[in-house]
């Protein structure tokens, strides 16, 4: 066998074992995310899973200065003509900190093979004994004492 | 039951215990209906499938079909005889106040239940408590029921009273429903019982007792005798009895307006991409007052004007805030703040407060108290501006998914926007998306 053979047999055996989302191989439940799967962008504000476009905490598309969009990309606009307001776009393990009561912290992360792109699969770590779940939390990839609350993941554009 | 209440030593003491019972009874049961509709929110066709059911009943009852299905538990008849008939009685009000214990007498009964779960609570326990009326009004009222069991014709004319009432119950519920006030026209503004709007790229449009009466200029606002409107920079401030202008005066970059007896508010948009709030008293229109400025246009709503106060919100990326500004004092209270929601365009009447709240799952219009952190009592309800996706990838386990909405919604393009509020009514603006981004608007009437 080939070394790439090996390398893709192993990612086939990592996705056969993932839970709700590709590269995720334990059970620690997703950070609220405004759509649903908590897919965000490097810095950790919220994506739309099926396409990567910015979402704001409404779920509504927005453009690089956070401001409401149509599916076009147009601006949305009053009938007078000014932009609607913009709604809060808040990192979701900062969401997931403030709803639960912890300090959010990003310790450490991971990369898989998803979908022909390398993936990031990121803890949400914080100083608590229970995880998003409702039971105990995991080390992970979390440190000092740390526990993950919740994952996400960011789709890097690096193919595999 | 007429008998049993009859041959009570203390007739008035065994009405009472039978009315009580059928007050908790109904209230306990039309209220879990109602918690019920509370907590699963019925959409659209549940509604829908309600109205007709009803529709079905009334036309059974008038018709004089046969009620199905009937209940076969009967009220427990010992129980008149084994304890004090004011507790018998009020045990027999408490089974006969659920509306499902003993025989069905009109398929309005059965009709009204699915309408409780949509009306919602509190709303079911009063829907719960006209039930308890009706069934104790005949008992208390009647002296002998077998004359109602031998007159045929007493019972369908009963029948034809409980349709007629679910025909009331049904009217009542549809002029609580938004009822369109205009197609194309928002920003509304309310005095009494006059109404404003603006038309986008026409003008603003008095409405008063059913006539409409097209004004001469913009964003036109109304408050206690004063209306006022603009032309471009020209700003035009009249009696609102007889549009008779009282002031008038240029405003450069005027944009919307807010008027009382004594006061004229406004918002600008400065050439530099700013906007301020701001306000002067008629007494010195060379003083203006600063009330707010914003760095960015769409920020600031649309002010509203009561007495000395003005309401605004204030809504960025860090969240958003209703405002109440005194101008006789120059102090701010914050009303309402969310990080997580937009509060969006508050108006008020006395100590009332409407304001539009958009949250991930709905955007809503609510009424409430002026300063307290309740939300509110929902008057209107649209879907949320996003919808949700399954929170798993496709061939992975639901296990740990994160869905924000409990139930998937199904979401709208139509956003509510700006309010007014009335003694009686309240108003909003949906704005519906049109080409290139531009929003089209539309005015709904919602009765308080």
């Amino acid at each position: 066998m080939s070394g790439t053979g090996v390398v893709a047999a192993a990612l086939r055996a990592q996705q056969a074992e993932a839970f709700h989302f590709c590269g995720h191989i334990y059970t620690t439940g997703s950070c609220p995310h405004p759509i649903g799967l908590p897919r965000i962008d490097r810095d950790g504000f919220p994506l739309r899973a099926s396409d990567g476009h910015p979402v704001d905490d409404l779920g509504r598309l927005v453009d690089k200065l956070d401001r409401p969009v149509d599916a076009q990309g147009n601006l949305l606009r009053d009938p007078d003509g000014n932009p609607l307001p913009p709604a809060p776009r808040t990192r979701i393990c900062e969401v997931a900190a403030r709803e639960h009561g912890f300090r959010p912290y990003f310790d450490g992360s991971w990369y898989r093979c998803c979908g022909g792109h390398v993936r990031q699969l990121r803890d949400c770590c914080g100083y608590t004994r229970r995880r998003i779940n409702g039971d105990a939390a995991l080390t992970g990839y979390c440190y000092h004492g740390r526990h993950v609350f919740c994952v996400m993941y960011y789709d890097s554009k690096v193919k595999c | 039951m007429v008998g049993t209440v009859r041959a009570a030593r203390h007739r008035a003491l065994a009405g009472a215990s039978f009315t009580a019972g059928l007050a908790v009874g109904a209230a306990a049961m039309f209220g879990a209906l109602g918690l019920l509709g509370a907590l699963l929110e019925p959409g659209r066709w549940f509604l829908i499938g309600a109205a007709v059911l009803a529709g079905v009943a009334v036309l059974a009852d008038l018709a004089g079909l046969r009620v199905r299905p009937q209940v076969h538990f009967q009220v427990p008849e010992p129980w008149r005889r084994t304890m004090p008939l004011p507790r018998a009685l009020f045990l027999y009000g408490l089974l006969l106040g659920t509306g499902l214990m003993t025989f069905v007498p009109a398929a309005a009964a059965w009709a009204l239940l699915p309408l409780t779960v949509a009306a919602g609570f509190p709303g079911a326990i009063a829907v719960g408590l006209s039930f308890a009326a009706g069934r104790a009004l005949p008992v208390l009222l009647m002296r002998d029921e077998t004359a109602l069991a031998e007159r045929p014709q007493g019972l369908r004319a009963l029948r034809v009273l409980a349709a007629a009432s679910l025909v009331l119950a049904l009217a009542a519920g549809e002029a609580r429903a938004a009822t369109r006030v205009v197609l194309r026209g928002g920003d509304p503004s309310a005095a009494g019982t006059d109404l404003v709007w603006q038309e986008p790229g026409i003008g603003g449009v008095l409405l008063r007792d059913g006539g409409q009466t097209r004004l001469p200029g913009s964003d036109p606002a109304l408050g206690d005798t004063r209306i006022a409107w603009h032309v471009g920079p020209e700003v035009t401030i009249a009696n609102s009895l007889n549009l008779q202008p009282v002031l008038q005066l240029a405003i450069p970059g005027v944009e919307k307006l807010a008027v009382s007896d004594t006061w004229l508010v406004y918002r600008v948009g400065l050439a530099s991409g700013r906007e301020q709030l701001r306000g002067f008293a008629f007494a010195d229109p060379t003083h203006t007052i600063a009330i707010s400025a914003s760095q960015k246009r769409g920020t600031l709503g649309r002010p509203s004007l009561s007495a000395d106060t003005v309401l605004y919100h204030v809504a960025g990326p860090g969240g958003s805030t209703l405002f109440l500004f005194d101008l006789a004092t120059g102090k701010r209270i914050r009303l309402r703040s969310s990080t997580h929601s937009q509060l969006l365009n508050p108006d008020r009447v006395g100590s009332k407060l409407l304001y539009v709240r958009l949250s991930r799952c709905d955007q809503e219009l609510r009424l409430g108290p002026l300063v307290g952190n309740g939300a509110g009592r929902l008057l209107y309800k649209l879907p949320p501006l996003a919808g949700q996706d399954a929170g798993h990838e496709r061939g992975h386990t639901s296990q740990g998914e994160h869905l924000p909405c409990t139930r998937p919604p199904k979401p709208t393009s139509r956003m509510l926007w700006t309010t007014a509020l009335s003694g009686t009514t309240a108003y909003v603006t949906v704005l519906r998306p049109g080409s290139g981004g531009a929003m089209t608007p539309s005015l709904l009437s919602i009765s308080r």
